[in-house]
């Protein structure tokens, strides 16, 4: 089996995937125990007001044709209207509004991570048992063991009290910002700024917040999100370089009287790379999951405080599009992992999968 | 691959050995005698806390099968083991007293309620000890005594293990939660139901200093003045007692309840989620596993595509959903919600626990020796269960270990929001929920011991993973995202 042969196949193995989560989906919504109509109207529960919700979402029709129109409305993307949260708006109104915080703390989480763990990690393998390497893998295991929520607690009461503790202001260090809240993005609308007003684009929190502002508000939320993958990439780093250290070409390039310095960047690090890719997924799934409970905790109302809300008063269907959007995204990112992979290893799908 | 093979044929033989053992203890019945001894013995001393669980067991199940069959005769059991005596329990090693203006009236040996708590408590980890000690000194004398084969590939592994420290001190991390959860009735300062769930039902004797005399107080008054409120003047920290006279091990609540009580049992609540959850899990993926590996093809296509669906649904969100859905239905208020949770753990688990265990299985399934059984006309199921299912057994280990991590933490975060366990029964996710605004505070135990617990637990699972996959397979390249995504619990 080629490469492209092997990606093709993942990208067409991935569409029943997404129809059987389409499928769980609607199946919590209209086949649990709980009658969305009811959830939707709570204390206001009247038969009128009842028929006229089943009316609109459809549930008057057998099973199948809810079914059909549920998928259909799906894959197209036309998501119905948000019931509870913000009644009359479309749902896809409301989910846009929520995600770009969303966005913006998956993106420092991610990064944040790749910048701290990795160097680590290599740090430790190149120096492998030596104290600092015990030392840092040590801390790597502890980090990542921790649960992100207990984090989370314990991370922002440090900072709200570094004054006390540290005689450290967080709060007001840089750019003077509030700890619990969430990061004000809309300097982010006037992208131009960032070259002909620098200083309110990048530094100056007026109304619109700013690029340092929104960073720093940002910044403890992604550490803890980031926790369990920069804890996965340290180790893995770490074990990596290892390997390759000890392999045969690089005794050849050390044969050749090649300095350490080319061996180490040319010929260690690109190769040792190579199992990082993987990680990518598990840090996709993880900050998606875990989304939910740093957001609530460090009140940044993003999607996963959005689906959070939607479940606690009982906006189902609204929660049902939540789950198949994020499966969707999984699934996207699944493949882009895979062609990552194609290109950095060529020698994936040659092997038995 | 010399090494499955091997324990291919051993597991084979075993059934066949199973069948001898009985004529080799017969044969030789000394050791086996010394060491059956030595378990009556332990036995004997926990007896009565054996014979008491298993009855409220009972009275559990019974009372919540539709009809309620046998409840009478469970009930009349459980109130029957109540008098068999236990060595190591709160009636014999008694911590609470009080102090009558001279000396402590009602504790062991009129030590201090502190003083004869960690007695108790060392006794309780001293027999724990004891007994896995016994188990294991029970596989040697079964290993020396009984067994036709000098040695098998389990051995190498075993003492692999053995001599691996970060393997051992996962086990031992392991092992001491698992008896802190076996013993928590005996273990805590006080019991779950004076203390927690029917405080004003309860009265307790205490010294009153104003007045100078013995007074009593209903256990919720108590409670209600001994709280952990943050301020120095309204807390109870670590090691210390209140005005009772009531040692706390790990401190009081915000609502004055023992910390140390609700941890043990909260203990027993995420054992009880990990082992159901990870056994159906496990069980469903071995299966699975084998099968697929066995026949390829659309089996394994079929198992691709709804084990890829169920991973691409974010698990606590699934969680989250599943436990809104559910939570009027009878499977929640099965335990408080932990039945329901386990279920739910099972159903996320398993294709992770599949995937990890689909290579070896395959590997396993091209070996030479599984044809040859099939050439003999073996029948599949005997076949994979004698040929295929040894060797991928460690692998399942590996994960389900580290899945045991990943469930704990996923168990607590969601407590923590309110989706997990149910009051009244204790759990560490609410634990850390309660203290969070005195994290700050003198009262920072409340959120701080949760915590620091669960990571200590989860790097001991981590541990114990690392260590069974180097013992399986020392030269095991480790596989990069295998078990960690298990191991995160989902980003809670």
């Amino acid at each position: 089996m080629s490469r492209h042969q092997y990606l093709a196949r993942r990208i067409l193995l991935s569409f029943p995937v997404l129809i059987i989560a389409g499928t769980i989906a609607f199946a919590m919504v209209y086949l649990g125990p709980i009658d969305p109509v009811v959830a939707i109207l709570g204390q206001q529960y009247t038969p009128e007001a009842a028929a006229q919700i089943r009316e609109n979402l459809g549930m008057n029709k057998p099973l199948w044709g809810q079914y059909i129109n549920f998928m259909t409305s799906m894959f197209t993307l036309d998501l119905g209207q948000s019931w509870v949260i913000n009644p009359g708006q479309s749902a896809k109104n409301v989910i846009w509004s929520y995600t770009p915080r969303t966005i913006w703390l998956g993106f420092w989480a991610v990064l944040i991570p790749l910048f701290i763990g990795i160097p680590m990690g290599f740090y430790a393998g190149l120096n492998s048992n030596s104290w600092n390497d015990y030392l840092t893998s040590f801390g790597g295991i502890v980090w990542r063991a921790m649960p992100n929520f207990w984090l989370a607690v314990i991370l922002m009461t440090i900072l709200a009290n570094s004054e006390q503790m540290f005689g450290f202001d967080w709060a007001g260090w840089l750019v003077p910002t509030d700890i619990v809240t969430p990061p004000d993005l809309a300097f982010l609308a006037s992208p131009a700024d960032a070259l002909f007003e620098p200083a309110s684009f990048w530094w100056t929190p007026g109304d619109d917040g700013s690029f340092v502002g929104a960073l720093k508000q940002i910044l403890p939320a992604a550490l803890v999100l980031g926790s369990a993958s920069m804890g996965n990439e340290m180790r893995i780093g770490r074990t990596a370089v290892l390997e390759t250290i000890n392999s045969n070409y690089i005794e050849t390039a050390r044969a050749k009287g090649l300095t350490r310095r080319v061996i180490v960047w040319k010929h260690v690090f690109r190769n040792a790379m190579i199992p990082l890719v993987p990680i990518i997924t598990s840090e996709a799934y993880l900050l998606l999951g875990g989304s939910v409970l740093v957001e609530l905790v460090f009140a940044i109302n993003g999607i996963g405080y959005l689906f959070l809300q939607s479940i606690i008063s009982g906006d189902l269907p609204l929660a049902g599009t939540l789950i198949f959007l994020f499966s969707v995204l999984l699934i996207v990112i699944n493949i882009a992992q895979d062609f990552l992979y194609t290109v950095i290893d060529p020698r994936v799908g040659y092997q038995e999968d | 691959m010399g090494v499955s093979h091997a324990s291919s044929t051993k597991s084979h033989s075993e059934t066949e050995d199973d069948r001898r053992l009985r004529e080799r203890i017969r044969e030789n019945p000394g050791p086996a005698l010394r060491w059956a001894a030595g378990m009556f013995l332990l036995f004997i001393a926990e007896a009565g806390a054996l014979f008491q669980t298993i009855g409220r067991l009972l009275v559990a199940v019974t009372e919540n099968l539709p009809g309620t069959p046998g409840v009478e005769t469970a009930n009349w059991l459980a109130w029957k083991a109540q008098t068999v005596p236990t060595l190591l329990s709160r009636e014999t090693i008694p911590n609470q007293g009080h102090w009558n203006g001279s000396e402590w009236v009602g504790t062991f040996a009129g030590l201090e309620p502190a003083q004869a708590w960690g007695l108790r408590l060392a006794l309780i980890y001293l027999y724990g000890c004891l007994f896995v000690l016994a188990l294991w000194y029970g596989y040697l004398t079964y290993r020396s005594a009984y067994r036709t084969m000098d040695w098998t590939p389990r051995d190498d592994q075993l003492r692999r293990l053995r001599h691996n420290n970060w393997g051992m001190f996962g086990l031992t991390v392991v092992i001491l939660f698992l008896i802190m959860a076996a013993f928590a009735p005996a273990m805590s300062p006080t019991t779950i139901d004076q203390n927690i769930q029917e405080p004003y039902s309860y009265e307790i004797s205490y010294w009153n200093d104003d007045l100078g005399q013995v007074s009593t107080i209903l256990v919720g008054d108590a409670n209600f003045q001994s709280v952990s409120k943050g301020n120095p003047s309204q807390n109870v920290g670590i090691m210390q007692s209140d005005d009772f006279g009531r040692f706390h091990p790990f401190g009081t609540m915000n609502n004055g309840k023992d910390l140390f009580t609700i941890i043990a049992f909260g203990s027993r609540i995420s054992l009880f989620i990990g082992v159901t959850a990870i056994s159906i899990a496990g069980t469903i993926a071995t299966l699975l596993a084998l099968a697929t590996a066995y026949f390829k093809g659309l089996a394994d296509l079929t198992v691709v595509l709804v084990s890829d669906s169920i991973q691409s649904v974010p698990s606590l969100m699934l969680l989250i959903a599943a436990g809104y859905l559910f939570s009027d239905t009878w499977v929640a208020t099965l335990y408080d919600g932990a039945v329901l949770l386990a279920l739910l753990f099972a159903l996320i688990y398993w294709p992770g626990m599949w995937r990890a265990i689909r290579g070896p299985s395959f590997q396993v399934a091209q070996e030479e020796w599984v044809d040859a059984a099939r050439s003999y006309g073996q029948r599949p199921l005997r076949l994979m269960r004698t040929h295929m299912l040894p060797y991928i057994m460690g692998y399942l280990l590996v994960y389900a270990s580290m899945s045991f991590a990943g469930v704990i933490i996923s168990t607590a975060g969601l407590s923590f929001i309110g989706f997990g366990i149910n009051a009244p029964t204790p759990s560490w996710g609410r634990a850390i929920n309660a203290g969070q605004p005195f994290v700050a505070q003198a009262s920072w135990h409340i959120s701080l011991i949760p915590g620091i617990l669960i990571t200590i637990l989860c790097v001991g699972f981590n541990a114990l993973g690392d260590g069974i996959r180097d013992a399986i397979d020392p030269e095991s390249d480790t596989d990069p995202g295998e078990g960690e995504g298990g191991a995160a619990g989902g980003g809670a």
